[in-house]
């Protein structure tokens, strides 16, 4: 139960959605989308979320779709996760989608929910920045679509009104070697010490990480160093680890220090793993 | 009977979703509370400002805390409602009590107060240095019972003394001494069903109250005696209870759901916890810091023991007098120590304050104590499981309080350590390197416990038999979800030869009705009201002899009850069923003589003292249950990462009664243990503020992580506990922190004395990071 007065409003078209979404604005309300309503819950007790309304975006059939056309595969930002592990079209996303959370809460987790969402790990999105996948954006200017990799900078940078529709990823990508790793706490439930996606593209390892900092990324710069030959793995890694962004987190899930030290374990595992293939 | 799994009575209510817990009472004219919570550890308050919440349509009152009655179990310490300072993260400055749980949260937020922030006590190492803000500078006049000895002037809220023995002779033939220091922070029980009160006041002045508590007893005794109202003028409700685990044995929502009634003319008011209130405002689990200093000879006899205490027990000190005075009994593992010097100090912190936690101190005391016997065997290069067994505790030896122990009073610990050194395949090597990186390990720990319990705790049963010839119990214990209740059954069954799905026993407790169980706590249900059933029965047996002897002629020592007949011993063909005259008996023309047959009987240990202000000399309980865990890990060296194979118990029951549920009761206890070591604890920042509130970010063990589990019984009996019986509700927790932590610093060998115990902690203690 929260402690709020919050109207809920679940439209069956993106037209229908976008027009709420200003229709409350103009009553000088803060609506927010809501996918599966598990963060909007949890930071909600702690009052950490404003908001008065709220639009859930399951009803629009195009956030639904988890399909295959010609050139890509599309995955509605309202899938909940435990579906888009089920039919397992994404062996990688199926793969980073079942670190998150336990059973029960990614029955309502949805894709575009945890991308979106408040908590920084957002550790769904991974696959697709590597993946090079395109973010299907909606909102007063209609349907748009964008590199997510141009969109997506530690959040995805939507503009007021504007919400996840669908991620693209080419097919090319879907079979491709990969290595999906979650390093927690203690044992198998919590939240990251560092997530990381990998997926080798080309004799090219590409990374990306949640975790490590209070947002997750991917970056070119750890990349090059990372996949530079000419160097001892050690080295490699050393190097890389100079590369990353600032701040890196340091709080009671994990010190600074000892998330570096995991980064470096967690780097030689997928590099020998994958370099192999 | 005795012996047999049998399924518990409760289990099927339970499984499909019909049994009922305090939360689930509704009624339509049931008013709601939300309580406003401070968010700072340590503050003034200067000022509550109401009008916002006293506005809303919905509110019907806003309760604080001027005025009240200070609480505290053992020391007045607590204003239920605090009003000019709050001591921890979490406290209750008001209650608002409304027409819907949603209104009376919407309340609560529009509580305005304002705070000057006052520097913090952020464990028991700083609340005892010199310049440490005092919690309680009132604390010399607080109000409080026998065996406290608080320190005023400091934030010492008791101190517990242990003196046996030499302790000159005690270094002077110790050839090897170690001293470790260790420890951990407070945290949480994470029972499943957060705590709920309701309350209303008759119109006849009773006070009605219905709660999720583990003594519902007590909380008549408390309010009675912090309100001043008679005892008949207060009755206590207590459905089934959805896990405990000592979290609810502390009276503290019953007290505010009372308040919120009376500010309402008296009309129905339930409060119940949110997760986040349950883990901060509700008493948790007490955090410890140790130092512990041990000497033998150089073949291993343990020689002198000096141990130092400091319990982190938050802001009151309720429970963790009591606690830290437990910690202080059972000082040592259960060895044959001469000398021994022990300080137990409850320390005051601006923490979450205590309440007991399944094992009651022990497994916060065994792990510092039994992490050193390993560091004393590592020094003497001799095996830990030798060197246990070596020292184990005999009868016929003396424990830290200088009781003289016998068979029954300390069971036989040598025998289970020679069971686990079997079943855990000691001889195999405790390390096993399994490739360059991954190492597998044993960690061992012995355990023992006795309940320090009020000398005087009693505990009732009424028996009445209905017309077909069952029976009815009755008992103040409540189901927790131990099971007691049924194993309250089995023993009837077993006294009156009958069949236990003709015992119908009532679950629920209301102290209107129900004869007083002391508290369920402490391990000691089974005893006590096993022992009341015992009686009860006799007191059955006897009345169905009288009035059988009578109708069939024959002398009462003639007699025998059993398979539903009163029958004659030498010829049972001569019989009278009991149904005949469960309900008295009539003749053929109609007379009729007796009437319902109705038994009551009732135990309290005798034997049990104070204890000694200055030596703690004294008997704190009536038997230890001893025992021998192990824990095998398999670690990475390499990242610091583990999991826990398996963990075995080796435990002297006494007798076990029902298989199945001591088996389960010890394999629940074992994964708490593991869960408390290895992941569970609040975190602080240095303001004292709890980071951690949450079941996302306290995370306890989850299906998926758990071991394999291995549980083995030793049956020692206890001359006067029914059929011999030990506790067995704590014991299997008692000792894993220890058994985990003497296991991953033989992997990596260094000590890891610290709780608990995440790879993270383990890297830092290896690698210095």
């Amino acid at each position: 139960m929260l402690a709020a007065n919050i109207e809920y409003y679940k439209p069956a078209t993106i037209q229908a959605a976008l027009e709420q979404f200003y229709l409350l604005k103009n009553k000088r309300k803060r609506p927010i989308y809501y996918g599966g309503g598990t963060e909007v819950l949890t930071l909600g007790r702690l009052n950490l979320i404003e908001t008065d309304a709220v639009i859930d975006l399951k009803g629009i059939r195009e956030c639904q779709s988890f399909e295959f056309d010609q050139e890509y595969l599309i995955t509605g930002a309202a899938l909940p996760l435990t579906y888009i592990e089920e039919k397992n079209l994404f062996p990688l996303l199926t793969s980073s989608s079942m670190g998150i959370a336990d059973h029960t809460a990614r029955n309502k987790i949805t894709i575009g929910g945890n991308i979106c969402g408040q908590i920084f790990y957002r550790e769904a999105v991974l696959p697709f920045l590597i993946c090079e996948s395109k973010a299907v954006i909606a909102g007063e200017n209609g349907i748009q679509i964008f590199a997510l990799n141009e969109i997506f900078n530690e959040t995805l940078q939507l503009e007021e009104g504007q919400f996840l529709l669908q991620l693209l990823t080419e097919k090319r990508y879907i079979h491709l070697p990969f290595v999906s790793i979650k390093k927690r706490q203690q044992w198998d439930t919590g939240y990251p010490l560092l997530t990381v996606a990998a997926v080798k593209v080309e004799d090219q390892i590409r990374f990306a990480f949640s975790g490590l900092c209070p947002f997750p990324f991917r970056s070119r710069k750890m990349e090059d160093e990372l996949n530079n030959l000419q160097l001892p793995l050690k080295e490699r890694i050393s190097r890389a680890l100079l590369q990353v962004p600032s701040p890196i987190l340091d709080d009671i899930e994990g010190s600074k220090d000892y998330r570096l030290f995991v980064l470096r374990n967690t780097l030689n595992e997928i590099i020998l793993d994958l370099e192999g293939k | 009977m005795i012996g047999k799994g049998i399924p518990r009575k409760e289990s099927l209510d339970k499984v499909t979703g019909y049994a009922k817990y305090t939360a689930d009472y509704e009624t339509p004219d049931m008013l709601h509370a939300g309580l406003v919570i401070s968010p700072h550890a340590h503050a003034i308050i200067k000022q509550i400002d109401i009008s916002g919440a006293v506005k809303m349509p919905g509110v019907r009152a806003v309760v604080k805390g001027e005025n009240l009655p200070l609480t505290g179990e053992e020391l007045s310490d607590r204003p239920p409602i605090a009003y000019d300072r709050v001591r921890f993260h979490g406290e209750v400055i008001a209650i608002v009590v409304a027409d819907t749980p949603y209104l009376a949260e919407r309340g609560a937020a529009m509580v305005k107060v304002q705070y000057e922030l006052l520097p913090v006590v952020n464990s028991p190492s700083e609340a005892l240095r010199q310049d440490a803000p005092l919690l309680h500078p009132n604390l010399g006049e607080y109000k409080k019972i026998q065996m406290v000895y608080p320190v005023p002037g400091t934030n010492i809220a008791t101190l517990t003394k242990i003196r046996k023995g030499n302790m000159k002779k005690g270094w002077d033939e110790s050839k090897v001494v170690v001293e470790e220091k260790f420890a951990f922070r407070p945290s949480d029980h994470a029972a499943m069903e957060t705590r709920c009160s309701f309350a209303q006041i008759h119109p006849n002045g009773t006070i009605e109250i219905t709660s999720s508590s583990q003594a519902p007893f007590l909380i008549k005794r408390l309010i009675g005696q912090y309100f001043n109202i008679p005892p008949g003028y207060i009755r206590v409700n207590t459905p089934l209870v959805g896990g405990a685990y000592g979290g609810k044995s502390s009276t503290q929502l019953e007290i505010l759901a009372y308040l919120a009634s009376k500010a309402v003319g008296g009309r129905l008011v339930k409060i119940l916890n949110t997760r986040e209130q349950d883990m901060l405002t509700s008493p948790g689990h007490i955090g410890l810091e140790a130092i512990v200093k041990i000497g033998s000879t150089n073949d291993g006899n343990l020689k002198v023991a000096e141990l130092l205490y400091f319990w982190d027990g938050g802001a009151y000190s309720d429970k963790s007098i009591d606690l830290s005075r437990a910690g202080a009994v059972d000082c040592t593992g259960p060895y044959n120590i001469e000398n021994i010097w022990c300080d137990s100090l409850c320390m005051y912190t601006n923490h979450p304050y205590a309440a007991p936690f399944r094992g009651f101190a022990h497994s916060e005391v065994l792990f510092a104590f039994e992490r050193t016997m390993d560091v004393l065997a590592k020094k003497l290069n001799m095996d830990p499981l030798e060197l246990r067994y070596k020292n184990a505790i005999l009868p016929g030896h003396t424990n830290p309080t200088q009781v003289r122990l016998t068979s029954s009073t300390v069971g036989n610990l040598p025998k289970c350590i020679k069971k686990l050194k079997e079943i855990f395949n000691w001889e195999e090597g405790q390390l096993i390197e399994l490739d360059d990186e991954r190492v597998r390990a044993k960690g061992i720990s012995c355990i023992w416990k006795n309940s320090t319990i009020d000398p005087d705790a009693s505990s009732g049963v009424i028996l009445s038999y209905n017309t077909d010839g069952s029976i009815n119990l009755i008992s103040g214990v409540i189901e927790i979800g131990t099971g007691t209740k049924t194993v309250l059954a089995q023993i009837l069954a077993e006294k009156l030869k009958m069949d236990i799905n003709d015992i119908h026993v009532q679950m629920e407790v209301d102290t209107l009705n129900t004869p007083e169980h002391w508290k369920t706590v402490a391990s000691r249900g089974t005893f006590m009201a096993g022992r009341a059933v015992l009686a009860a029965a006799e007191d059955v047996i006897h009345q169905l002899k009288s009035l059988a002897s009578f109708i069939l002629r024959t002398r009462v020592d003639d007699l025998e009850v059993g398979y539903g007949k009163v029958y004659v011993k030498s010829d049972s063909k001569k019989y009278i069923p009991i149904k005949d005259i469960a309900y008295g008996y009539s003749f053929p023309n109609g007379n009729a003589i007796g009437g319902q047959i109705i038994g009551r009987g009732h135990y309290m240990f005798s034997g049990i003292t104070y204890l000694d202000k200055e030596t703690g000399a004294g008997n704190p309980g009536p038997e230890w249950a001893v025992g021998a865990q192990g824990v095998e890990v398999e670690l990475n060296r390499r990242d610091y990462t583990y999991r826990i194979v398996r963990a075995v118990s080796v435990i002297d029951a006494g007798k076990v009664l029902n298989e199945k549920m001591a088996v389960g009761q010890v394999m629940g206890a074992m994964s708490m243990g593991l869960s408390f070591a290895g992941r569970e604890t609040f975190r602080f920042d240095s303001k004292g503020i709890v980071l951690n509130p949450q079941l996302r970010t306290y995370r306890p063990i989850r299906f998926g992580e758990h071991p394999i589990y291995e549980v083995a019984f030793v049956e020692t009996p206890v001359k006067d506990a029914p059929y011999g019986a030990r506790g067995l509700g704590e014991q299997g927790l008692l000792g894993m922190p220890a058994a985990l932590g003497n296991s991953l610093s033989a992997a990596l060998t260094v000590n890891i004395n610290y709780l608990p115990l995440i790879p993270e902690l383990l890297w830092k203690v290896k690698e210095g990071g």
